[in-house]
């Protein structure tokens, strides 16, 4: 930690990048170009499922200005199966391209490589498949019947994992209950859909057999290794870069994109871009994970909660990359913020025909959130209980921090009763009460929603292990490089490529503390160069999980180079190194300030004066830094296991009215406090806040990927898979709480995806509560004005 | 090309018009949007392409003054038009003040809507210099942004509002 009284972390410092994205002067992939650029184009299929019987490109690779067409055959010929990130039960070749059989609506069957994107598209309509459909199967519990049409025959089964895993004693928690509440929740399949779609440039040289790519891929260390699996090639010869990327959420990871414009590339012996499109994006990138939960909360008659049974059923869609994420991550804070003593967690992963399901911002712990709060509301109504008071009982509070769930999660810190009772006060619960009341009587619809939630970051892909038995990719760790240049400015890259984070600011606020410079002082990397930036595995702008490694790694490269400039000082000012301080970009001898040597002389010393740095350092002012989070360990005798690290908190609370000629629901108001532990940069926090909570907002007024039952997706255009505007949502009024993390360098925590665990449930509560007079309970998502309407006109 | 048929989307047509104040003519494809055209033709990159299908608003230019989707114009519709981007918005030196307000409420994240935003939001000062909230949040509902949840934005622009009403000193 910094000795001088800089202390930029903090700040809401405005932000760097903000600069130059104000003035449209941001560089992202498809403002990038390489000499002599094809455009590729992708055919996809128009079925859930089927064989393909013959296809004809002949047409399409016969046409002026197409250099290179590329089948699903060719692909399997020329490059391996995508390898997944854990290797688990599921262990079917998984080509970049359709090989015999379509299984989504959307999967990439041929791709081509032409002069311009228009000629490619042309491309595409002349190409001639045929067709065989096969019975699609699209929901996750016919998916699972023994009878049930399979994605993979050679599988055997459509469901990748199937587990009970209990902690504690569960069947008499439940023998011993005053009552036990059961409710079946579903969540439907969502996406943030970033604003800028996913896509690549890839370049091949033949004279050194190497591949180049730049990508808005937010998970560059896992890509590199798959592509340098599926190519052939040492990942020395694979350099990745990411631009500026235009938001991820969790979305933009699809390697086998890049593999497909790097074997038109090395077939065309040109560069080749691809860029999705909306409807690629919205039909076959990546959706959040639809499933279906059913909970038994077991409680005593004063509320107290004694044991959580859940069912969890995660419907993958063709998703091979990364399946039975959605179970393990939610796993750990299943019982979210509250104090069961026993648990049993039944997980079904199950493939269906649809796109993917992935990483989606809070990526599986809206459903559990939406699961155990939608339970909380309607077990505080059976029992008579304000739902704020039913929460007081059950809180894990703060004098028991840490506590370890039953499934292993660690809550490090935070005052969650604290915390909704801010949440409480910030939007007069009781003021809204009164006022409900008071409208309910003139006929008017005003309902008031609270949930509260953890939120995690950090993964420690350990937790894989509780699937596959044995340990593969395992923990949590990533990598940064602090550098003092020559003429004493810093520069700064890491392994996680921002995509909306702000990192050029707040890393360069953490590193100014720990050199004694200004911000302005540092120049943090855009994005990710494989080639200059140090990276894992791990590496990559995923799982909220900036203040649970990333932090660390900047804080431990800085502080090396830090130790190194104190030395080379030391020696030159012929005192102890103890005596002197970094500040106002020097080192300062303590006590007597006009005793100094600027870091740029001492920057000088390292790199050019040599011969004047002090025996056995060596020349140079670099250090690089990989931070291990320690709390990632292996499963434990009892299957318990940290599958996320370190927890933020938050609770929301919201007014919506109801419209009950037309079923119209307005939200009128909107309150969260958080506690992400200490705000590295405040303005970065709460413009999170704000977006992830109206993510979870669209989650459960709007957004809906909808599949007929035959496997078409029917909503495939931002006219259809509806998107919150300006209009549609209020003004979200923040408020926060600060409980430092005690297991993270700085004490800061998650915050990326906080808003989006709590916000659907919020709204959902908000929006029985208005309706729960007449009878109506809220078991799925998007609640719709028709759906309302019909509530209205049943009741 | 013969009168009343229209060109083949791949025939070439010559179109004159002025982008950020300066004369531009270039020979197009006839299918060429103007979106197209803007980030490849003139390397004005600055407006984005985010849906192709005129939901989004992050390809939002100015044409004689009025906003309108670049993605769902072709280029050679916009014959003597005047086109204005965010390039054009922006200042040789320093930020507008609009833009500068956006910096300081740090109305984006990700960068990606906000050219398409500025865009809007002059428009929308330029017609009405004081607007309330409800009629900023009404202005840009036609511009979605996936990262602030719009309350940096909203912000931006009624802070904009007040320095653009302050005559400078």
């Amino acid at each position: 930690m910094s000795e001088t009284a800089a202390g930029w972390v903090g700040v809401a410092l405005p932000l760097k990048e903000d600069a130059r994205l104000v003035a449209g002067r941001g560089r992202f992939l498809d403002d990038l170009g390489r000499p002599h650029l094809l455009h590729a184009a992708m055919l996809r299929s128009p079925h859930a499922h089927a064989r393909i019987v013959r296809l004809d490109v002949r047409a399409a690779a016969a046409m002026p200005g197409v250099l290179a067409v590329l089948t699903g055959a060719e692909a399997a010929a020329r490059s391996g199966p995508i390898r997944p990130l854990i290797p688990t039960t599921a262990a079917v070749p998984d080509h970049c391209l359709a090989v015999d059989r379509v299984r989504y609506v959307g999967e990439p069957v041929v791709a081509v490589a032409a002069v311009d994107r228009a000629t490619a598209e042309d491309a595409l309509e002349r190409i001639r498949v045929e067709y065989e459909p096969l019975p699609a199967v699209v929901d996750p519990e016919a998916a699972m019947r023994a009878d049930a049409p399979l994605l993979y025959p050679a599988l055997g089964t459509n469901v990748v994992w199937h587990d009970t895993l209990t902690y504690g004693d569960v069947d008499r928690a439940v023998a011993r209950a005053d009552g036990v509440l059961r409710e079946r929740f579903t969540i439907q399949r969502y996406a943030s859909t970033p604003l800028e779609t996913f896509g690549a440039i890839a370049e091949y040289d033949a004279g050194t057999d190497a591949f180049e790519f730049w990508t808005n891929d937010q998970r560059p260390g896992l890509t590199i290794s798959i592509l340098a699996a599926s190519l052939g090639v040492p990942q020395s010869r694979i350099r990745l870069h990411c631009p500026d990327i235009g938001g991820a959420f969790g979305n933009k990871r699809r390697p086998a994109y890049l593999l497909v414009c790097a074997l038109l590339a090395r077939a065309a012996g040109r560069p080749v871009k691809w860029i999705e499109d909306r409807i690629e994006n919205l039909t076959a990138l990546m959706h959040a994970c639809n499933g279906i939960m059913d909970v038994e909360l077991a409680y005593r008659a004063d509320g107290t909660l004694l044991a959580l049974l859940v069912r969890d059923v995660a419907d993958e869609g063709k998703n091979l990359l990364t399946p039975t994420q959605h179970n393990l991550i939610k796993l750990g804070n299943i019982v979210n913020g509250y104090r069961i003593p026993a648990v049993r967690y039944e997980a079904w992963s199950v493939l269906t025909n649809k796109c993917p399901s992935g990483a989606n911002r809070g990526i599986g712990k809206p459903f559990m959130c939406f699961a155990v709060e939608r339970a909380m509301a309607l077990l505080a109504r059976r029992l008579g209980l304000d739902p704020a008071e039913l929460r007081r009982r059950n809180y894990v509070t703060a004098d028991q921090m840490p506590y370890t769930t039953p499934p292993g999660a660690q809550y490090d810190s935070g005052d969650y009763p604290a915390t909704l009772e801010r949440a409480l006060e910030r939007f007069d619960y009781t003021g809204w009460r009164a006022e409900q009341a008071r409208a309910r009587a003139e006929g008017r619809l005003l309902g008031i929603g609270i949930a509260t939630s953890v939120e995690p970051a950090g993964t420690n892909l350990a937790s894989y292990e509780l699937v596959t038995g044995r340990r593969a990719a395992s923990g949590s760790a990533e990598a940064a490089m602090v550098r003092v240049e020559p003429d004493g400015h810093v520069r700064v890259s890491l392994g996680d490529p921002s995509s909306g984070q702000g990192y050029e600011t707040v890393v360069a606020q953490i590193v100014a503390d720990e050199l004694g410079v200004t911000p302005e002082g540092v120049s943090v990397a855009r994005g990710f160069d494989s080639a200059t930036t140090p990276w894992l595995y791990l590496s990559g702008n995923y799982s909220n999980k900036f203040s649970v490694t990333d932090v660390g790694a900047v804080v431990g490269a800085a502080a090396r180079v830090r130790a190194k400039l104190l030395r080379i000082a030391a020696h030159r000012l012929e005192i102890d190194v103890t005596d002197l301080e970094l500040r106002d970009g020097a080192a300062v001898v303590r006590g007597a300030p006009d005793r100094r040597l600027a870091i740029a002389e001492l920057a000088r010393t390292a790199y050019a004066d040599v011969l004047g740095l002090p025996p056995g350092v060596d020349p140079g002012l670099e250090a690089h830094h990989i931070h291990q989070n320690p709390l990632a360990q292996p499963v434990d005798a009892d299957r318990r296991v940290r599958s996320q690290l370190v927890f933020a908190n938050a609770a929301h609370c919201c007014l919506v009215e109801i419209d009950p000629r037309i079923g119209r629901i307005t939200l009128r108001k909107y309150v969260v406090v958080h506690d992400c532990g200490r705000e590295l940069n405040p303005l970065i926090v709460e413009g999170m806040v704000h977006g992830s909570t109206v993510h979870g907002i669209g989650a459960a007024l709007l957004e809906e990927f909808r599949y007929d039952e035959t496997g078409q997706l029917l909503t495939s255009t931002f006219m259809d898979y509806l998107k919150p505007t300006a209009a549609d949502v209020p003004t979200i009024e923040v408020d926060r709480l600060e409980h430092p993390s005690p297991v993270t360098p700085l004490g800061a925590k998650g915050v990326g995806e906080g808003g989006s665990i709590p916000g659907p449930a919020a709204v959902a509560n908000a929006v029985e509560d208005a309706l729960a007079h007449l009878g109506v309970v809220v078991r799925s998502l998007p609640i719709t004005p028709e759906q309302v309407w019909r509530w209205l006109r049943e009741a | 090309m013969t009168a009343g048929a229209p060109p083949a989307p791949a025939e070439r047509l010559r179109v004159r018009l002025t982008v950020n104040g300066a004369a531009v003519e270039r020979e197009v494809e006839a299918r060429r949007s103007l979106a197209d055209f803007l980030r490849e033709d003139l390397a004005l990159t600055g407006t984005h392409v985010g849906c192709e299908h005129g939901v989004c608003g992050a390809c939002t230019v100015l044409i004689d003054g009025r906003s309108a989707r670049s993605c769902l114009l072709l280029a050679v519709q916009l014959e003597g038009a005047r086109v204005t981007t965010i390039e054009g918005l922006t200042p040789a030196d320093g930020l507008s003040p609009l833009q500068e307000a956006f910096r300081a409420c740090h109305a984006m994240q990700c960068g990606f809507c906000t050219p398409g935003m500025i865009v809007a939001s002059t428009e929308l000062l330029a017609a009405t210099p004081a607007p309330d909230e409800a009629g900023i949040r009404e202005a840009l509902a036609g511009n979605l942004c996936m990262c602030t949840g719009y309350v940096n934005i909203v912000r931006a622009v009624a802070q904009a509002a007040v320095r653009l009403a302050v005559p400078a000193p």
